[in-house]
C-alpha cells in the first residue's frame, strides 16, 4: 500500500515537470458581493486576457488579510496609473461571517470587486493551505504567487507585476 | 469499495500514463498541496504541562489533485506521527498514530452539471441543515464518502443530490446520510432587462436524512432515520439584504442531547444595509435541539467528530491574546441570541479622518437559553455570554497606523465550560505598526484585561519585526498577574502562582510557501478557529509549519 503510494506520487511528480504551466484555471463558481451573481472563475480569468489579474484571498476576521488589503486600495489609483492591472479579493468567510462580508466591504469603502468562496471551494482548487495567499494570473496562468502578509507585501507585490 | 476506488483512481492514472502521449498530458494539470504542524512537548510545572509519553506530535497533510479537461481526481494522504495533543479528541486514546489515504474523488464538471464520485465537501444554504467541511487547525473533517451530484436544468434552477457515509478519524460513520437540496432564482422574473440596480431574490429548500441502524435497546419504533427539513430565503435590493432560514429535524435522541425524543428547530434571520463607506449587519439565531451527527454515541470529548451540520459561534471572531481567553460556543440544543455589526469609514480628507482616513468597527453579541426549551420564538432570561467591541484603525502618516480596540464581555463559565462562576471582564488593546523603511516594520501590541472574577487580570504584549516580503520574528507574553482575593487561572490545576505565557518565533515566506517556528507555552483553553473551538491541554516546547503548494 505504502510502496504504491510512493509510485504514484514519484509519477505524479514526474508528470508535473512537463505541465507545471496551469492553463485550466478552475471553474468553480463565485458570487459577487456587489452583483449578487455567481460567476465561473475561469470565466473571470478569461475576461482579463493578458492584463494582469491579482487575486487577493482573504477572510473578515483576518487582520493581516484585512491590513493588506485596506494598504492595497490606500495605493490603488496610483498603482493603476502605473501599469493597468484588475485586482479581486475572493472572501473565504464561512457562514459563521458570510452575511458580514458585504456590510464589511462597504464600510471599508474598498475600490476593487470582492467575491464569496462560501464553503472554500476555490480555495481548495488553488491548493491554498491559508489566508492572506495572492495569486497573480497572466493569460490564464498563475505566474506568481505569496502566501502571509508582512507590512511592505503590497510594495513587492507591485514590484513584482512590473516584470511580468 | 475503498479498494476499488483507489485501484480505479489507479487504473485512471495509468491510462493517461500508458495509452496516452505525454503530449496530451501536459494538457492536463497537477496541482497539490502539503502542510506539516509538528510539536515538540517538554514537562513544565509552573503552568501544569504534562508531555504526552513520546514528546512528540506530528500532523501532515499531503493534498493532490489532477485535471485534464473536464475531468478531475484527487487524493488526500493524511500522516499523524502521532496526532498533536488534544487534536481529535480530549481523551488522549483517541489520538491517531498512523497513516492513510483518507479523501480520494473522481470529479466529472460541464457547465451545467456535474458529478463527484468519493470523499466530497458540501453545504446546503448557510449549513444549518448540512455543511462537510475540513478545518485543520481545530481537527473538523467530515467529508462524506459517496456520490455527489449537481445540476442546473436552466439558469434559475439549481439542485443538488448526495448520499455517502461521513469520515470518522481513518474510518466512516455507521451510518447513511442523504440530501437534496433546490435553489429557485426568482431575479430574472422581477427584474427588467439592463436593470441598473437588480433585485436578487431566491428561495430555496433542502431534505436531509441519516439513517443509523443497529439500536437494540427497548424503545418501540426507535427513530433510526432522522429526517430534517430546511426552507430558506435571501432578498437583495440594491444597498439593502434580508435573508431566513428556518429548520425542522425529527426526534433524534442520542448521547449528546441526553436522548431526548424532542423535535429539533432552529431559526436563523439576517439583515444588512450598506452603502459606500457604511455598512450595517443584524443576525439573530435560535436553536432546539440541533445538535445533528452521523452517528447516536458520540461523547463530548468528541465534540467536533461526526456533525451534519454547522452551528457556528455567531460572534466577533477576535485575534488577541487576552480576547481568546473568553470566547463563546454555540449551544446547539438550546440558544437564541443575535449579533450587531457597524462599518464605517471615515474618508481621507475629512475632518475625522484626517489625512489617510479612519475606519470604525463596532459589535455587539449576546447569546442566552430560551425560556422554554422546544420553542425557539421564547426569549428567556439566563444569560451564556454578551460581548461589545469598538475598533478604531487609523493611519497617521505613511509609516505609523495603530488599532485601538475596546471589549466588554460578560461569559456564563459554569455553562460555557465547566461548574464556574459567572465572568464580567474588559478588554483595551492597542496595536501599532510602524514602517520604519519601505521593507521594514515593527509591531508593537500591549494588551489588558481586567476582572473581579475567574482567574483575574491579565496583561499581554507582542514585539514582532518583519523584513518584508519574508522574514518576520516575534516574542509574546501573556500573564496571568491576577487580582487580590481572586484564585489564579490555573488554580484547578494547581497553578497558584502568577504565570508567564511567552512565546518567541519566526517565520519565512517566499512565494506560496511558508515556514513558522516557535518555542514557548501554550495556556490551556479553548483554541477557536471559523467559529469552532477545540480545547488544549496545557504545553511547553517547539511548535514548527510549513506549508506549501505546487
Amino acid at each position: 500500500m505504502q510502496m504504491r503510494i510512493i509510485v504514484l506520487l514519484t509519477t505524479l511528480f514526474f508528470v508535473s515537470e512537463i505541465s507545471l504551466a496551469q492553463n485550466n484555471l478552475p471553474s468553480v463558481k463565485i458570487k459577487s458581493v456587489k452583483k449578487g451573481k455567481e460567476v465561473a472563475f475561469s470565466a473571470l480569468a478569461d475576461d482579463a486576457k493578458d492584463t494582469i489579474l491579482i487575486v487577493s484571498f482573504f477572510a473578515t476576521w483576518c487582520i493581516p488579510c484585512v491590513t493588506e488589503l485596506d494598504n492595497i486600495n490606500d495605493v490603488y489609483t496610483e498603482k493603476q496609473a502605473a501599469k493597468p492591472f484588475k485586482f479581486v479579493a475572493v472572501s473565504i468567510d464561512d457562514s459563521r461571517t458570510s452575511n458580514r462580508v458585504k456590510p464589511f466591504v462597504n464600510g471599508k469603502g474598498w475600490k476593487f470587486d470582492v467575491y464569496m468562496d462560501i464553503n472554500s471551494d476555490l480555495k481548495r482548487a488553488f491548493q491554498i493551505n491559508d489566508v492572506p495567499h495572492v495569486i497573480v494570473i497572466k493569460n490564464n496562468k498563475v505566474v506568481y504567487q505569496h502566501t502571509g502578509y508582512i507590512a511592505g507585501g503590497e510594495d513587492e507585490l507591485f514590484e513584482k507585476i512590473k516584470t511580468l | 469499495m475503498k479498494k476499488g476506488l483507489l485501484i480505479a483512481t489507479g487504473m485512471f492514472f495509468a491510462q493517461l500514463v500508458g495509452a496516452q502521449s505525454i503530449e496530451s498530458l501536459s494538457k492536463g494539470h497537477l496541482s497539490g498541496s502539503f502542510e506539516s504542524y509538528t510539536q515538540l512537548y517538554k514537562d513544565d510545572d509552573a503552568i501544569k504541562a504534562f508531555a504526552p509519553p513520546n514528546n512528540f506530535g506530528s500532523n501532515n497533510f499531503l493534498k493532490v489533485d489532477y485535471t485534464y479537461n473536464q475531468f478531475a481526481v484527487g487524493m488526500q494522504y493524511e500522516s499523524y506521527l502521532p496526532s498533536i495533543q488534544n487534536y481529535f479528541s480530549t481523551n488522549s486514546a483517541n489520538a491517531l498514530n498512523a497513516s492513510k489515504i483518507v479523501n480520494r474523488y473522481f470529479k466529472y464538471t460541464e457547465m451545467n452539471y456535474s458529478v463527484q464520485v468519493g470523499d466530497f465537501y458540501e453545504q446546503f444554504g448557510s449549513g444549518l441543515v448540512f455543511r462537510s467541511w475540513e478545518n485543520r487547525p481545530i481537527g473538523i473533517n467530515n467529508a462524506l464518502e459517496g456520490v455527489n451530484v449537481f445540476i442546473q436544468p436552466t439558469d434559475f434552477l439549481k439542485i443538488k443530490a448526495l448520499s455517502g457515509r461521513t469520515r470518522k478519524l481513518f474510518d466512516y460513520s455507521n451510518s447513511t446520510v442523504r440530501g437534496v437540496d433546490v435553489d429557485v432564482d426568482f431575479s430574472k422574473w422581477i427584474n427588467k432587462k439592463d436593470a441598473t440596480n437588480p433585485i436578487s431574490l431566491t428561495m430555496g429548500g433542502s431534505y436531509v436524512s441519516r439513517f443509523e441502524g443497529g439500536y437494540t435497546g427497548p424503545v418501540i419504533n426507535f427513530p433510526q432515520t432522522v429526517d430534517a427539513y430546511s426552507r430558506r430565503l435571501y432578498l437583495d435590493v440594491s444597498g439593502f439584504t434580508f435573508g431566513v432560514e428556518y429548520v425542522t429535524k425529527g426526534a433524534d435522541p442520542h448521547t449528546l442531547n441526553k436522548n431526548v425524543f424532542s423535535l429539533g428547530k432552529a431559526l436563523l434571520i439576517n439583515t444588512s444595509y450598506s452603502k459606500n463607506n457604511f455598512g450595517i449587519n443584524l443576525t439573530g439565531r435560535a436553536l432546539s435541539n440541533m445538535d445533528y451527527r452521523s452517528e447516536r454515541e458520540v461523547v463530548s470529548a468528541d465534540a467536533n467528530q461526526l456533525m451534519i451540520n454547522y452551528l457556528p459561534s455567531l460572534t466577533k471572531q477576535q485575534d488577541y491574546l487576552t480576547s481568546n481567553i473568553y470566547v463563546y460556543s454555540t449551544q446547539a440544543l438550546n440558544e437564541s441570541g443575535f449579533q450587531a455589526d457597524l462599518f464605517y469609514n471615515f474618508k481621507e480628507g475629512t475632518a475625522i479622518g484626517g489625512k489617510y482616513g479612519m475606519k470604525l468597527s463596532v459589535n455587539f453579541s449576546y447569546y442566552g437559553a430560551l425560556k422554554t426549551a422546544d420553542d425557539i420564538l421564547s426569549v428567556g432570561t439566563s444569560n451564556y455570554y454578551h460581548d461589545a467591541n469598538i475598533e478604531l484603525k487609523k493611519k497617521w502618516n505613511k509609516k505609523l497606523e495603530t488599532i485601538f480596540t475596546y471589549q466588554n464581555i460578560f461569559y456564563n463559565k459554569s455553562v460555557l465550560q465547566n461548574p464556574a462562576p459567572d465572568v464580567y471582564s474588559s478588554i483595551f488593546a492597542i496595536s501599532n505598526v510602524y514602517k520604519y523603511t519601505k521593507k521594514k516594520s515593527a509591531r508593537l501590541v500591549l494588551e489588558h484585561l481586567s476582572t473581579q472574577q475567574d482567574g483575574g487580570n491579565w496583561a499581554a504584549g507582542v514585539a514582532e519585526f518583519s523584513f518584508a516580503p519574508a522574514y518576520s520574528f516575534y516574542l509574546s507574553d501573556l500573564w496571568n498577574y491576577g487580582t487580590a482575593g481572586v484564585p489564579y487561572y490555573g488554580a484547578s490545576q494547581g497553578i497558584s502562582s502568577s504565570v508567564h505565557y511567552f512565546n518567541i518565533g519566526g517565520s519565512i515566506s517566499k512565494n506560496a510557501s511558508r515556514f513558522s517556528l516557535s518555542y514557548g507555552r501554550q495556556r490551556a483553553g479553548l483554541l477557536c478557529l471559523g467559529g469552532v473551538c477545540r480545547y488544549v491541554a496545557a504545553s511547553y516546547g517547539f511548535t514548527a509549519s510549513l506549508t506549501t503548494n505546487f
